[in-house]
């Protein structure tokens, strides 16, 4: 693995097992993040982006549990390999937090209502590092006066319901950057906040990333979003990458029929009220009653015979991948 | 890794769901989740049977209840008083079976009357707000102010002692709590947006309230009507072993227990109140089994 | 704090006015007045209605029945509930006299019950699903399903008429002086009391545990890294906490409820068992009394379980 890669997946399966059936939530992906980057996982919901980043915590509910592939984690001590941690073992609990840390969705329920955000921070601090409690404050106020939270001193003391959503998710930023970790998981961090909001929140983290050097992971279902803070991009559709590569590569020249699809049907500013959106048809598979082969086919224009069988993960340039029989013809269509 | 038994049945699931074997269920999600909770299943099994042998006591004794035979008093159980019999020489069994029907009777019916009440005000007066809300909220929060017993003994000296007046009192100090839960409901069931909509079809409020919105809350509302039928049914047993509930006349599981007031009773002949007390447990127990199941099943932020 | 206990108490008030003027009309409703139950049916062809009048005029009975109500509540609210029918002794004195008794009884089963269901419910929702929980849930169900005085009915014949273990009955035997003295005797009633409520505590404990387990800042928690007794106890117990508290005041009628059986099969000398014979004897003074009081105290548990939520939960802490 180059120096530059924080984490590489491989291959990884996690199934569910709620309900006593089987559901294949993540199928097979690949993926590396960089340094000092942002990965964009885009897909509808219910495609397994969320799956994916619980499973690189292992946070995952207790009926699941991860099949096979792995998750190495490129440490300052060498490589570690998630997927062979015990799920709430000591070494797990230790790169948690401090290592890589996430942010949820909701700053709403992500806090606990009956603590101060300075405890909540605190917390963090107290089991990753060596920290005196006069220490852990004064780190704690600083944090959140870097999140731009207005005077912290007196704020580093409310509860989470003085917070206005988008101060909660600042919050949460801070509790998350608190022991400078190598990764940072934002799992649609802004779906819940307004639009303003959103762009405040944007900035904090592409500041983090070149200020920390951190690793970034977006999970999110916004184009737009994408096209602004991405580096690399992976497409996720029923558990499975359709297409991956830089920002550029996806973007641009989409040549998965799923990935064109999901940029066409977003309006563009600026270009009138006679655009031409399109909406997928269809909907997503039953995740218990899938498609035999690609799992898209039903819902795809470019859909043959072919599709039938499960397309292999196709390199198209050193960064860009797809996995489509039809890839070519997306080509020349483009 | 070891293996372990959460493992091998993710396994055998995987297995199954590879070789295509798992369909999706059809039918009703939450009667398919009641059947199959183990508990619930065993508790709908001994209500019917302690119900049913109730309803045809007839069929499965032949001696009355009622009949005093001084000849054989205070028997020990035997083939022919599989129960023994008290001190009259009644057979404790079909007592147990006939008291059954007024038992039940008392608990089933004033849970049914309180909820019918409860929900009918708290339908309306929760949607509608206003006045009708206030005052139906504050007369059922000056009842519920009462500890429950406290109310029904208080309403029993003034009212005087029968089956019916028992009946009233249980619905007067059981409706506050159905009221409160239907209110809730309501509360929060008539800002979703199907009720905008039908507000703004012009459907008459009266409709909206019983047609469109109570079904939506009628989860609840089952699994509280099986918690207060349990209540009731303690109650009543309760009531009648102080000698102050059902008149002793009339057998009920509750003054079937009254003799074991009597120490000599409660040590010599266990067989006068030992039966009927576990016949109340099972009884008891059985109904609060269903109850929760249909919580569960009601539920569906639980999955299993 | 402090504003919001007084406005607790507004509340309060009108409520204890309105209830206490129901069942002032309910004393007016039942057979007799004072005067009737004053004079032995013996001579009572004797009296005259003159004589009756008079009689009824000293004790204000002439007045309008608002009046008399302002009077009664007059006389309440300086402690004095009246006479008692059979006997005619002060109202007060029969219950100070045995409230001592009945407080013994709660407050432990009180502490005990929540102490214990807490505990056992807190395990059994982190253990969820294993056998203890199966068990427990099970056991639990038993505890809510068989009545409190059959419990006790078995449990004296155990462990006081078969292995006398343990006394029948009674609080104080004579020449019973200390505490000590009479702690066998609320070993039964106290525990057989307890139990009965403890199971009530454990499954609302379980499930408000596992609300809390499932809220998403559990997941937030266990993201930070830290270790698993501190998100189950400082996160999610502390968190479920407060519905707990809450459910615990919400019981305490059915605590005082379940006294007023427990007191009569143990013979306990409580208010309880007062009021069961008082109901027996149609003694409507008393019994309303004793109502009045149950009232007020469930309605003192609510205010204090109002203050306890808005120490514990920030969000309710009101101005």
């Amino acid at each position: 693995m180059s120096q530059q890669t924080a984490l590489s997946v491989k291959d990884l399966k996690t199934y569910f097992y709620t309900n006593k059936r089987c559901n294949k939530a993540v199928n097979g992906v690949s993926f590396d993040i960089k340094k000092g980057s942002t990965l964009c996982i885009v897909g509808e919901s219910g495609c397994g982006k969320s799956v994916t980043a619980s499973t690189i915590m292992q946070l995952l509910p207790r009926l699941s549990r991860i099949e096979e592939g792995s998750i190495t984690y490129n440490s300052d001590a060498g490589e570690i390999a998630i997927h062979e941690l015990e799920r709430d073992g000591a070494e797990m609990k230790r790169i948690r937090g401090s290592e890589i840390a996430m942010i949820f969705q909701d700053p709403m329920t992500a806090l606990n209502p009956v603590y101060t955000i300075g405890f909540q921070i605190a917390e963090s601090l107290q089991y990753h590092t060596d920290l005196n409690k006069s220490q852990i404050r004064a780190r704690t106020i600083e944090l959140l006066a870097n999140m731009g939270i207005p005077s912290p001193e007196q704020r580093v003391d409310e509860y989470p319901h003085h917070y206005s959503g988008g101060m909660r998710q600042r919050a949460m930023i801070a509790m998350a950057m608190s022991c400078n970790p190598k990764i940072l998981i934002a799992d649609e961090p802004t779906t819940a906040l307004d639009v303003t909001i959103q762009a405040q929140i944007f900035e904090l983290m592409e500041k983090l990333k070149t200020e920390n050097d951190t690793a970034i992971m977006l999970i999110t279902h916004d184009m737009g979003v994408v096209a602004e803070l991405a580096d690399d991009v992976a497409v996720m559709y029923m558990g499975n990458i359709v297409e991956a590569g830089t920002v550029d590569d996806v973007l641009r020249r989409p040549r998965h029929p799923y990935t064109k699809a999901l940029l066409e049907s977003i309006p563009v500013l600026g270009r009138g009220r006679s655009q031409d959106i399109k909406s997928i048809r269809g909907a997503t598979p039953d995740p218990y009653d899938r498609p035999k082969g690609c799992q898209f086919a039903p819902r795809c224009d470019f859909a043959t015979d072919a599709c039938n069988q499960m397309p292999a993960e196709e390199q198209l340039s050193d960064t860009h991948r797809v996995m489509c029989w039809q890839h070519e013809e997306l080509k020349q269509n483009a | 890794m070891a293996k372990t038994s959460l493992d091998k049945k993710f396994d055998r699931i995987r297995d199954l769901e590879e070789a295509g074997k798992l369909k999706s269920s059809s039918g009703s999600r939450a009667l398919r989740k009641l059947l199959s909770n183990r508990l619930a299943v065993v508790g709908i099994a001994i209500f019917l049977v302690i119900l049913l042998s109730s309803i045809f006591a007839p069929l499965i004794t032949s001696h009355d209840p009622q009949k005093i035979d001084l000849r054989s008093m205070l028997q020990s159980p035997s083939w022919e008083h599989i129960f023994g019999t008290d001190r009259t020489g009644r057979d404790v069994f079909a007592r147990i079976l006939y008291g059954g029907r007024v038992s039940i009777l008392v608990g089933l019916g004033s849970a049914l009357v309180s909820a019918s009440f409860g929900v009918a005000i708290g339908c309306y007066s929760g949607y509608r707000g206003g006045w009708i809300d206030t005052i139906a909220l504050r007369v059922s929060e000056i009842f519920m102010s009462f500890p429950q017993i406290i109310l029904v003994l208080l309403l029993v000296s003034i009212v005087g002692q029968s089956l019916f007046n028992l009946i009233v009192i249980f619905v007067i100090s059981g409706w506050g709590a159905m009221y409160r839960l239907a209110r809730a409901r309501m509360l929060s069931l008539r800002e979703e947006e199907y009720v905008q909509a039908l507000q703004s079809f012009g459907v008459s409020t009266f409709k909206i309230c019983y047609k469109h919105i109570l079904p939506n809350a009628l989860g609840p509302i089952m699994v509280n009507v099986t918690l207060t039928t349990a209540m009731f049914i303690l109650a009543e047993a309760g009531l009648s072993f102080l000698g102050l509930g059902v008149p002793l006349s009339i057998p009920t599981w509750g003054n079937i227990l009254n003799v074991a007031q009597d120490l000599r009773v409660l040590q010599n002949n266990w067989w006068m109140w030992l039966p009927v007390g576990a016949v109340i447990s099972l009884f008891v127990l059985s109904v609060n089994f269903i109850g929760d199941g249909l919580r569960d099943s009601t539920d569906p932020t639980l999955q299993g | 704090m402090l504003t919001f206990i007084v406005r607790r108490l507004l509340i309060t008030l009108p409520m204890m006015l309105v209830i206490s003027f129901l069942v002032y009309l309910g004393l007016e409703l039942t057979p007799g007045d004072a005067v009737s139950h004053m004079i032995d049916p013996e001579v009572a062809n004797e009296v005259t209605p003159e004589q009756l009048a008079q009689l009824r005029a000293a004790y204000g009975l002439d007045k309008s029945f608002i009046e008399r109500y302002g009077i009664w509540l007059v006389n309440i609210v300086q402690g004095n509930f009246g006479h008692s029918l059979s006997g005619g002794v002060s109202i007060s004195a029969i219950v100070l006299d045995r409230l001592p008794a009945t407080l013994e009884l709660s407050v432990f089963a009180l502490l005990f019950s929540t102490l214990i269901g807490c505990v056992l419910g807190t395990i059994s929702a982190l253990r969820r699903g294993s056998a203890t929980d199966s068990t427990l849930t099970v056991v639990g169900m038993l505890g809510v399903s068989i009545p409190e005085f059959f419990f006790g009915l078995v449990a004296i014949l155990i462990f006081a008429l078969h292995l006398n273990w343990l006394p029948v009955g009674g609080r104080l035997m004579p020449g019973d002086e200390s505490f000590i003295d009479h702690l066998p005797n609320i070993i039964l009633p106290g525990i057989v009391l307890s139990l009965m409520m403890t199971a009530g505590v454990m499954r609302y404990s379980r499930s408000a545990m596992l609300d809390s387990l499932s809220r998403e800042f559990i997941r937030t928690a266990r993201s930070k890294g830290l270790p698993e007794w501190r998100i189950n106890l400082v996160h999610g117990f502390r968190v479920a906490l407060t519905p707990v508290v809450v459910l615990i005041g919400f019981r305490l009628p059915t605590l005082i409820g379940g006294s007023v059986i427990i007191e009569e099969v143990f013979q306990w000398p409580g208010v309880g068992s007062e009021f069961i014979e008082a109901v027996r004897g149609s003694d409507y003074p008393l019994v309303m009394s004793i109502a009045l009081m149950s009232v007020f105290a469930v309605l003192m548990a609510s205010l204090i379980v109002d203050v306890l939520t808005a120490l514990i939960d920030p969000r309710v802490r009101l101005g």
